[in-house]
């Protein structure tokens, strides 16, 4: 499958490295510590190639440097060589400054969500596949444990809206909290699809099945990446939903209170969960680590981070381009839009596999239900939209012109023909 | 059954430091969860009584006053002025200064709704991209200014009989190498946010006007055209020669901030138009006429209007014969445009607010003055 | 699963769960007895992976977690007083009592069953659960999707403001 060797130096599998140096381990010391030094090798490398880099590089610098360019200005560019070391700046800035805790606050708690907020974070990169070896833990309910996981930094927003008593704050954490609700549901539908397509739960899995039909998940499953995508920009507050931070409406939402590194915890976290689910994105949908062949020469690992920064790229292009729905229309879109939609998409997919399994037929199958599944999914989003009274057409978006001052002029009879 | 279900309104302050308030502009929204359900405005936080202090100055000491009303249109703000001085001294202006008068009032405008409705588009979340692109044009024009008053956002550079100072000689080829770029973000701008859906869902139907409410507000400006009503100052009361100039009033369908958003973008097309047309007409001559320094008009009282970019702008006048006026009145176009925000807010919900405020576009120095 | 790692997660869940179940009822903060009540199910989850359950572990954290405690923090906050203390009411007897003969039942049911022990992991993968949910206990299983379909459609009807109310009376006698 793979060309990569079991030699330690081979870094096209960055898991040989590790085997060799808890076998070291294991035979000079007690077996346990081979249990407690793996975790250990795992989160420095996991650091050390894919978490600091992104967190700092692409998140904090590259982010602000690709806002920059969308907003016809250059962004940070003095610290360092073009800026480079502004993340660092940044945080020694943040570690400086006093976290302030309002009077009336509700201190404990208020120093606790930070806290609740990160470790989630840590957790959910846990179950990625990084490599055809290079998981941490291999879960069989991988993509439920993520699911479940992604759920808990809401309810730490929502402690810290609530316990620093401000109304901007509590505005922020009850937002917060009604989206992630709403946008869970048609998020968890349609992982339900990928699900019921790869009949797995386990992300090494799902990467193997898209490997080995060398078809994505995003061209089989097209409504579900849409949705996705859509869900969970909504959960991780990202612009054009980012209601529970809209700073041009509640401030900050459930951060006006916080300051110092308490607030650059949130804010560091906030692109973690942002990469998370870029990781995972990439993980179900674009093939995980695998390349078309690609993978037996490029490292997987090389691949697989390429695919997430790629991922996280959207996520700066649509903020920096997108306006922000209101918090009604938000609801209503995941309700009314969503929802039915991915009902209708749980139910093809399930027929689908129910004729694959019960036909028996080959793999080659899934390129035709690739080619039903994008003719559908179009099809369905139109339609629905025309459905739900979506009509962009129905007043102009260009104003009328007239020549002459005069009163009211209406609308039935422009004169100069309104362009 | 709603009585069960039911929440407890409660009062939020929005302002007087708030990132949407536009200055220090305070709201006190009684809201009910999301919805507004009443809205109170509190002004005053920037107030420095120049129309107090007018009355101990000379005319001409005035005119910096007025750049420090509504700072972002400072030239629009010395032309009402200098204006309603010469109704009342009876002064007239030469054709140059005429011109030239025209040129910057226009750009002014122009420059004001970059702000305008680059500001709108933050405020309905489009963030930070907009604003900067329109920013990068006005910076343009602020460049002008600077090359022809020696100042960008306080020009101080009308003059009661004309301007202060001729134009400079690259300002024709300036101006001119403006209007190109200009054209393309205006279109930009509204590629990007007009065919957008979700600012389309944002500003559509929200914050309405209705046609009768605008007149009986005496609202003014794109506030007034949004709704629907044709009527611009430089039509119907034409000044500084406007009446030789081809353009159109842009004039929105119904009133929402949508409408007043685009009438700015189209309003900037027109400002290039009349731009180009007074560039080409440029008269010779000179550019004011000499006016004494302690200028004495006869008593009497004078009012003067112009369309500045937030509306009708209108400057009162008495002059009981001596050096300063007896009184010193300005009709500020965004304090009465503002008057209709609790009509635009109440029923809505906080989003909505934040639109219907972004799309009167006001300047807090002039509500206060 | 076994070995001393195992028994070291055991303790720790076990004081942490029965610390976060006191914190339940001793916080006289409502909000603060739902956070430990958060935590509580946390704790319920990690005995859940010890047993090699992961997917019901999963589940724990999904539906507990996620959902009904954040239905339990909604309902807080949108009532009315909803930051009133965990105050003294005339139940409090009742519920001591209650409080004891329950737990008295739940003693004496550990105490004299015979729990079996299993060597090796038990076959409990989410494919067998969900075998088992459409074959066996099909029809607890749509009783209960009844039962929920009921539910949603009731909270909508409880929350419908009376003009839509009187709206859609117009609309059947027209």
């Amino acid at each position: 499958m793979s060309l990569a060797t079991d030699h330690w130096y081979d870094f096209r599998d960055l898991s040989n490295l590790s085997r060799v140096i808890l076998e070291g381990i294991d035979k000079v010391a007690p077996y346990e510590l081979a249990y407690i030094v793996a975790p250990i090798i795992g989160f420095v490398a996991a650091f050390v190639i894919f978490v600091l880099p992104s967190q700092l590089y692409v998140g904090v610098y590259g982010e602000r440097r690709i806002i920059g360019r969308i907003q016809a200005r250059r962004g940070p560019n003095r610290v360092g060589p073009f800026g480079l070391l502004q993340p660092v700046a940044d945080a020694i800035k943040l570690l400086q400054k006093e976290a302030l805790t309002p009077k009336v606050a509700d201190k404990a708690l208020m120093w606790a969500a930070p806290v609740f907020f990160v470790a989630p974070c840590v957790l959910l990169f846990a179950v990625i596949p990084f490599g055809p070896r290079m998981v941490f833990a291999d879960v069989p309910a991988g993509l439920i444990f993520f699911i479940g996981v992604s759920g808990l930094p809401v309810l730490a927003a929502f402690i810290a809206g609530w316990s620093s008593n401000n109304k901007y704050s509590l505005f922020g954490a009850m937002r917060i909290v009604a989206m992630s609700v709403s946008y869970e549901v048609p998020l968890v539908l349609m992982l339900l699809c990928v699900v019921v397509f790869t009949n797995s739960m386990s992300l090494p899995a799902i990467v193997e099945f898209q490997r080995e039909t060398d078809l994505w998940l995003i061209f089989m499953q097209p409504l579900a990446f849409v949705v996705y995508f859509i869900a969970v920009s909504a959960e991780l507050n990202r612009t054009p939903t980012d209601i529970a931070e809209a700073e041009s409406e509640i401030v900050a939402g459930y951060l006006t209170e916080y300051s110092g590194m308490r607030w650059g915890l949130f804010y560091g976290m906030d692109i973690g969960y942002a990469l998370a689910a870029a990781a995972f994105a990439s993980t179900i949908f674009l093939g995980g680590w695998s390349m078309w062949g690609l993978e037996q020469w490029v490292p997987p690992w090389l691949i697989f981070i390429a695919k997430t920064h790629l991922f996280y790229l959207v996520f700066i292009w649509t903020r920096g381009t997108l306006p922000r729905l209101r918090v009604d229309q938000l609801m209503g879109f995941a309700w009314k839009f969503l929802l039915p939609l991915a009902v209708v998409n749980l139910f093809l997919v399930s027929l689908e596999r129910l004729w694959w399994l019960e036909a028996g037929l080959g793999d080659g199958m899934v390129f035709a239900f690739a080619g039903i599944n994008i003719v559908f999914s179009a099809v369905a989003i139109f339609l629905w939209a025309r459905f739900l009274g979506y009509r962009p057409e129905s007043i102009p978006t260009r104003p009328r012109l007239v020549q002459k001052a005069g009163g009211y002029v209406p609308v039935e009879d422009p004169p100069g023909g309104g362009k | 059954m709603s009585e069960i279900v039911q929440s407890e309104p409660f009062v939020m302050n929005i302002g007087p430091q708030h990132p949407s308030t536009h200055g220090v502009f305070r709201v006190k929204a009684t809201v009910d969860g999301e919805q507004v359900v009443d809205a109170e405005m509190v002004i005053g936080y920037l107030h420095r009584s120049m129309e107090k202090l007018a009355e101990e100055r000379t005319y001409t000491q005035n005119i910096p006053f007025t750049d420090r009303t509504d700072y972002l249109s400072s030239m629009s703000n010395n032309l009402g002025y200098c204006l309603a001085v010469e109704k009342l001294a009876g002064i007239d202006v030469p054709p140059r200064g005429q011109a030239i008068r025209v040129i910057m009032a226009e750009l002014q405008r122009l420059a004001s709704h970059c702000m305008g409705a680059g500001a709108f588009a933050n405020d309905t979340g489009a963030w930070q991209t907009p604003i900067m692109w329109f920013m990068r044009e006005r910076e343009k024009i602020l460049d002008i200014f600077e090359l022809t008053s020696g100042a960008r956002l306080t020009c101080n550079y009308m003059r009661i009989g004309g301007v202060a100072f001729e134009i400079p000689e690259d300002f024709e080829e300036q101006v001119r190498a403006l209007i190109g770029p200009m054209r393309e973000t205006i279109a930009d701008g509204e590629g990007l946010l007009s065919g957008n859906e979700i600012f389309l869902v944002r500003a559509r139907n929200v914050a309405v006007i209705p046609p009768e409410l605008a007149i009986n507000a005496s609202l003014s400006g794109p506030m007034l055209r949004g709704s629907g009503i044709a009527w611009d100052i430089r039509k119907a009361d034409p000044y500084c020669g406007y009446e030789q100039y081809d353009f159109e009033i842009p004039i929105g369908y119904q009133g929402d901030a949508y409408d007043r958003f685009i009438v700015r973008l189209e309003e900037m097309r027109q400002s290039l138009r009349i731009i180009e047309q007074a560039l080409d007409g440029l008269p010779g001559g000179p550019h004011s006429t000499e006016v004494p320094l302690s200028l004495r008009p006869p008593a009497g009282e004078a009012y003067a209007r112009i369309e500045s970019p937030r509306g009708e702008l209108g400057y009162y006048l008495v002059s009981d014969e001596g050096p300063s006026p007896y009184r010193f009145h300005i009709r500020p176009p965004s304090l009465i445009n503002l008057s209709v925000l609790k009509e635009m807010t109440v029923g809505g919900s906080i989003a909505d607010a934040i639109v219907a405020l972004g799309s009167i576009d006001i300047v807090v120095g002039e509500i206060d003055r | 699963m076994e070995g001393a790692g195992v028994q070291i997660a055991f303790w720790v869940l076990s004081v942490l769960t029965l610390v976060a179940a006191g914190g339940v009822m001793a916080s006289r903060n409502l909000l603060h007895a739902v956070l430990f009540l958060i935590v509580t199910f946390i704790g319920v989850a990690g005995f859940f992976v010890l047993l090699s359950a992961e997917f019901i572990a999963m589940a724990q954290i999904v539906i507990y977690v996620g959902a009904i405690s954040v239905l339990i923090l909604f309902a807080i906050v949108l009532t009315p007083q909803s930051v009133r203390d965990n105050s003294e009411t005339a139940m409090v007897g009742p519920a001591i009592l209650l409080g004891i003969a329950l737990s008295t039942i739940f003693l004496f049911v550990i105490h004299d069953t015979a729990w079996p022990t299993t060597n090796g992991t038990p076959a409990l993968s989410a494919s067998a659960l969900g075998q088992a949910l459409l074959s066996t206990w099909v029809l607890p299983f749509e009783i209960a999707s009844v039962l929920l379909t009921a539910a949603l459609v009731g909270a909508i009807m409880l929350v419908r403001s009376e003009t839509e109310e009187n709206e859609d009376v117009a609309d059947v006698d027209a």
